[in-house]
């Protein structure tokens, strides 16, 4: 119900700063703390138990959306509801806002990161998919000042387990615009509505000239091996015109291909089939987007 | 009941606002957990991490040395210094083999969750700590689950004084003798053999209850010269006051329990004697200091708000013209451990299969129920009491019969339906007075069925499968003596004081506590109504012991029947005397019926001219009592208790109309829209909440929550992340209509309502799944309501 | 230990805390403000300890009170002025949108920032803000109509 006892809690205001309070604590010890919506959680079940806590939130070079180059660089302290109501993206970066726009409720999306909901990397969380769907880099800094770049794949390795050392930050998150038109989307089902996702689906998809999908990428969350790409749904994909068949037969692959596994919410069957309803639902609305059609 | 003519009858019926809500809108409620007492020591509790295991050893040194830990206790401490919870007040009057056990585990847990220790710190946090520092060696004992398997020979046993896991069992039907209620079966299996329709079912309903949003507390003060004052979450404070004295053995003198003025919601969870507050109370002696202990969410899903988990074997008969000829069930219900006081878990079942035969005239009925013992936390009551399961069974069942008949549900339901109240069911229970046909037609005119039904085919042909499902329910409106004597071994009426002070107030008494329901502003109507007054010059206090009428509870619908009808009976009572000393007054030969209690006056009908304010004459009988007629003395203050002639019901029809995804197995709930027979009403907004509460709770029980055991018995759903709860996004927007019938029982003609509500709801929504599902033939027996499972049946029907 | 000022309700609050003070326990035991309440352990789904941190809903079991050191917190006492009950208040009373009132604190914060950004909600979009609040009592259908009502007024007396 309550944390267990917290030797030092400090709130640098640089990023610096923050990382050189990790001194003197052993790995895990100390302890970054973003919107906190998931690790107070932990926190207060004590399964986790920090000795300092290191909070980021007067840390403004974290905040923020800016643009460089079309690219989207979303700073690791930005709260979702800052990204659902940031009306610049749109087409490929949508799925953005569709996720943000539903996570847990309000409340939770007023304190909630998307740089915290990434460290976390929570099996049934929708962010890191939808930063894995789009192609994100995650930006870190060590303490020692250097920086490094990570992709999403690389960074998010399985549940509650990412790339960064206890004793880095994530920075930002950079999404780079790809090459020609694209859209994006991003769904979920859960028991309850806005629930955690019991599967979530991000589809990303360009066109090419002749309205075909040129590059598509597809993330799952929600299974038991956190957020992955579905590459036999990408395939399936690219070349395609989007159309509902083309869609369905991508997606039965995608379910086929999923290690889905089976628990009070949804059995292997039932998640197997809201792979292919989600996705076709994304999917078709990657596409509508993308072409620049009103939904 | 003429009375009411001469009375205001502008606060019958109407949507007044309530009393309490300027405090609770503004944050000034008073909940247990707000009261704090100088010098207050905290508790946390040490449970059992194992479903089935012996105690070897407790280890409390770490946690005793932790710096602020005042005390750590186990069941040691108990045992000696501390009766049985298994006392006689607390038992019920019905066969059941009762397991003893104290207030905290001694040499076994018998559920994940049993508590074993507390521990008393000067802070919560720190309490918290020390609680973790606790060491118990535990010996895993082989856990039984099912209650099926529990009642099987070999099974692993729960109690040792309870062998073969069997906390109770009854027959229903047929009389009190085994000969007669063989007899009965025979008669009942001859019907079924000649029936030409025959519908057969076992229906299983999980295990799931309605928790409320404030968790349990106990905070105990304990002095020398006053002996204990509990402040408890409880919804019947003269019952946990009763048992703390036994528990204790301490004399009543010395013992005051406490409901707070403000309780988040009870639902019948707080109305059970739990062993908590019997730790708590000896805490406080022990250390001489106030202790209090708040329930997290987790310790409550743990073990409390369990209930439902039943399964019911059901067999149907019916003629091909869709007549219900007789019902065979077979129940077996989960109870857990049984330990919890008042209800033992088993009582809820009981009632479940007295209230099954619902509302549809059987010539026959075989009922039989066993209640077995398992490593699960003990069942507690919960809105719906132990009829949630029965009547999704029997309103299934008559769904089913329709089906095979051809014809609609809703037309077998009335056919069925008992059309002259009052009537004793085949369980034996009483219907006192209603007309369910005046209830039924009403729910039907809000539904052009045959445009329903050519507007379903046309859908079906776009692939589309909407449904209507219908379902109905008798309610307990109060709990008659008759009935709460065997059942909880306490009385049923309900009592009230009224207080009336020199300026014209008007103090309200009552022993029962509320949790929501809105007391002190409905008896504020019904006095304002009675005395001709304002709701504002009338003021209810509840749940003090020290200060309030003995009341068993506020359970079962008790309100709305038997206190306000007590409130009603005492104003009466004062009304003759103030017309008695009026009369006196203006020299005229008169009774209390000829005067009217209007508008802040009181008027002699025959001469209007002839009349006092209210205020002048109480003012007059209280302060100024001299030249009183003969044999009145001063003082206005009257207690009445209330009995009902006979045990009394009300009654709801609801129908819903539902669009089936056959793709997910999603369904969307397109209108929810009931037919009500509440009585006559006194705050109409207060019953419309009722209703659209009970619905929801109803809906959540059925299609989102669920309370899961491991295969090891830990509980896996103790937070609200694991054991959702609807949310507003979740569930639909409710049409409420009524067709009410005033109760010839009450003063007021006033029904109890509220209690059973939710028990039509999962009925009337899996009619209406399985309605839109029959081009499929997907039948619904068991809850939850899920998608995924709906999914695998349209696949599998599909297949 | 940490010295801390929060300001609650516009009164500035100087108080030395442990650093694991949940923010709810800050409120109601430091401060006494009792109108604030917790109906969940750890995992923050209840939404009974709502309260407005520099005027945007949060859940105040989820923050520590160190991390609110510096910033303004309202609470459900905070919402009159005086006796000059908010529009969210006078329209929950008028709708019977509470029975039991213990989520009903929670519900009166978040809906009084969800206001402030959707003066004009449908009533989906009214359940949706409602999610982060659970209710046992009211099957939330008088909920909805008193955020509904209170729309109205709002807009009434800006007009």
């Amino acid at each position: 119900m309550f944390p267990a006892n917290i030797e030092q809690y400090v709130r640098p205001q640089s990023v610096a700063e923050a990382l050189a309070a990790c001194a003197g604590y052993d790995a895990g010890e100390a302890m970054f703390i973003a919107g906190g919506q998931s690790l107070m959680q932990a926190m207060k079940s004590r399964m986790t138990r920090p000795r300092c806590l290191i909070d980021l939130q007067a840390i403004s070079e974290l905040k923020g959306i800016c643009t460089d180059e079309g690219a989207f660089h979303i700073g690791a302290m930005t709260r979702y509801v800052s990204i659902a109501n940031d009306e610049r993206l749109t087409g490929y970066f949508a799925a953005l806002r569709d996720a943000a726009h539903h996570v847990g409720d309000r409340q939770v999306r007023n304190r909630g990161t998307i740089g915290g909901s990434c460290c976390w990397n929570y099996v049934a969380s929708c962010m890191p998919a939808v930063v894995m769907g789009l192609g994100g880099e995650m930006k870190l800094q060590a303490a020692d000042g250097s920086q490094r770049s990570v992709t999403a794949e690389d960074f998010l390795i399985a549940p509650l387990e990412t790339a960064r050392a206890d004793d880095e930050i994530l920075l930002a998150i950079r999404i780079p615009q790809p090459a020609g038109r694209g859209g994006s989307a991003y769904k979920k089902w859960g028991l309850v509505k806005d629930a955690l996702p019991v599967v979530g689906v991000c589809v990303a998809v360009t066109l090419d000239s002749n309205d075909r999908c040129a590059t598509a990428r597809v993330a799952l969350a929600g299974l038991s091996a956190g957020a992955h790409r579905a590459t036999a749904a990408e395939q399936a994909l690219v070349g395609t015109a989007g159309d509902a068949a083309a869609i369905a037969k991508a997606f039965d692959a995608a379910a086929n291909a999923a290690d889905a596994q089976g628990d009070k919410w949804a059995d292997v069957a039932y998640r197997q089939n809201l792979i292919r309803t989600l996705g076709q639902a994304v999917a078709t609305s990657a596409f509508a987007r993308a072409a620049g059609h009103r939904e | 009941m003429e009375n009411q003519l001469k009375e205001n009858t502008q606060w019958m019926g109407a949507r007044l606002e309530r009393k309490e809500d300027l405090r609770l809108v503004t944050g000034q409620g008073k909940y247990l957990a707000d009261i704090v007492l100088p010098g207050m020591l905290h508790a946390v509790f040490v449970r059992s991490e194992y479903a089935h295991a012996k105690i070897l050893g407790i280890d409390t040194s770490a946690a005793l040395e932790t710096p602020g830990v005042v005390a750590v206790l186990t069941g040691d401490d108990f045992k000696t210094d501390v009766k049985s919870m298994r006392q006689p007040v607390l038992l019920p009057n019905l066969p059941a083999v009762y397991p003893e056990y104290f207030a905290l585990a001694t040499d076994k847990v018998k559920y994940h969750g049993d508590p074993i220790a507390v521990v008393i710190a000067r802070d919560k946090y720190t309490a918290e700590d020390a609680a973790e520092l606790v060491i118990v060696d535990y010996e895993e004992l082989p856990v039984i689950l099912d209650a099926e398997a529990a009642l099987e020979p070999g099974a692993p046993q729960v109690h040792d004084d309870q062998p073969g896991n069997e906390m109770f069992a009854m027959t229903f039907t047929g009389g009190a003798t085994e000969e007669e209620q063989r007899q009965n079966e025979a008669e009942v299996e001859a019907i079924f053999k000649a029936a030409d329709v025959v519908v057969s079912n076992r229906f299983r309903v999980h295990r799931t209850g309605i928790t409320p949003m404030e968790p349990r507390g106990v905070l105990c003060e304990w002095t020398m010269a006053d002996g204990l004052t509990a402040w408890i979450t409880t919804q019947r404070p003269h019952i946990d006051r009763l048992a703390l004295i036994d528990i204790l053995d301490v004399p009543g003198e010395k013992v005051r329990v406490i409901a707070p003025r403000d309780q988040g919601g009870g639902f019948g969870v707080k109305a059970p004697f739990f062993r908590e507050n019997v730790v708590i109370a000896h805490a406080a002696r022990k250390l001489g200091k106030p202790v209090r202990w708040i329930e997290s969410r987790y310790e409550s899903l743990m073990s409390v708000g369990q209930e439902r988990d039943q399964v019911n074997t059901m067999d149907v008969a019916a003629t091909k013209d869709g007549k219900l000829l007789a019902v065979r069930n077979r129940g077996i219900a989960n109870n857990g451990t049984g330990q919890t006081g008042v209800y033992w878990g088993f009582v809820m079942p009981f009632l479940g299969q007295v209230e099954m035969p619902n509302v549809y005239t059987w010539e026959k009925g075989d009922v039989k129920l066993r209640v077995a013992s398992t490593n699960k936390a003990c069942l507690t009551p919960s809105r719906a009491f132990g009829h949630f399961p029965t009547r999704f069974a029997v309103e299934r069942s008559v769904d089913m019969v329709a089906r095979r008949c051809g014809l609609e549900p809703s037309d077998v339901r009335r056919k069925n339906m008992i059309p002259k109240l009052p009537y004793t069911t085949v369980t034996g229970e009483y219907y006192d007075s209603g007309d369910f046909l005046k209830v039924w037609d009403n729910l039907l005119t809000n539904i052009d069925l045959p445009a329903f039904r050519r507007e379903q085919a046309a859908l079906r042909e776009q692939g589309r499968y909407i449904g209507i499902g219908f379902a109905c329910g008798a309610e307990l409106s109060g709990v008659a003596s008759e009935l709460l004597v065997p059942m909880e071994n306490q009385p049923g009426y309900g009592a009230a004081t009224v207080r009336v002070d020199p300026r014209g107030k008007v103090m309200i008494y009552g022993g029962d506590a509320p949790g929501g329901q809105g007391h002190e502003t409905t008896v504020a109507q019904v006095v304002a109504s009675t005395f001709g007054i304002d709701p504002k010059d009338s003021i209810v206090t509840t749940g003090d012991t020290g200060a309030t009428p003995f009341g068993a509870g506020t359970i079962g619908a008790r309100a709305g029947s038997y206190f306000v009808s007590a409130v009603h009976k005492a104003c009466a009572d004062l009304k003759e005397k103030i017309t008695h000393v009026l009369s006196h007054d203006l020299d005229i030969r008169a009774t209390v019926e000829e005067f009217a209690f209007i508008n802040g006056e009181v008027i002699y009908l025959r001469d209007p001219s002839k009349k006092k304010t209210f205020r002048e004459i109480v003012e007059r009988i209280i302060m100024f009592p001299v030249n009183l007629p003969e044999g009145e003395v001063g003082g206005l203050e009257a207690t009445a208790f209330f009995e009902a002639a006979k045990p009394m019901i009300c009654f709801n029809g609801d129908f819903c109309i539902v669009e089936v995804d056959i793709n997910t197995g999603e369904f969307k709930i397109k209108r929810w829209v009931t037919s009500e027979d509440v009585g006559n009403v006194i705050n109409q907004n207060i019953v419309d909440g009722q209703m659209h509460g009970a619905i929801v709770q109803g809906l959540s029980n059925a299609v989102y929550e669920e309370f899961i055991y491991n295969e090891q018995g830990q509980q896996m759903t103790a937070d609200f992340e694991n054991y959702k709860l609807a949310t507003a996004a979740d569930v639909p927007d409710i049409e409420l209509t009524y067709a009410s019938t005033p109760c010839v029982h009450t003063p007021l003609g006033t029904r109890g309502i509220g209690e059973g509500r939710p028990s039509s709801v999962p009925g009337a929504l899996s009619n209406a799944i399985c309605d839109a599902l029959a081009p499929f033939g997907v039948e619904i027996t068991e809850l939850p309501l899920r998608p995924s499972s709906l999914w695998a049946k349209i696949k599998a029907a599909r297949a | 230990m940490q010295t801390v000022t929060i300001t609650v309700n516009g009164e500035a609050f100087k108080e030395a805390v442990p650093e694991r003070l949940l923010l709810v326990d800050f409120l109601r035991e430091r401060l006494a403000l009792t109108g604030t309440h917790v109906s969940c352990t750890y995992e923050g789904v209840c939404g009974a300890c709502t309260v407005h941190l520099d005027g945007d809903a949060v859940k105040s079991c989820l923050i520590l009170a160190v991390q609110a050191d510096g910033h303004e917190v309202t609470t459900v006492e905070g919402l009159a002025k005086g006796e000059e009950l908010s529009a969210l208040q006078k329209a929950f009373r008028e709708e019977h949108g509470l029975q039991c009132g213990f989520c009903t604190p929670g519900i009166l914060m978040n809906m009084t920032d969800f206001l402030k950004h959707n003066p004009n909600p449908t009533d989906d979009e009214i359940r949706m803000g409602l999610i982060g609040n659970l209710c046992r009592c009211t099957g939330y259908v008088h909920i909805v109509r008193a955020v509904r009502t209170a729309a109205k007024m709002l807009a009434a007396s800006a007009a």
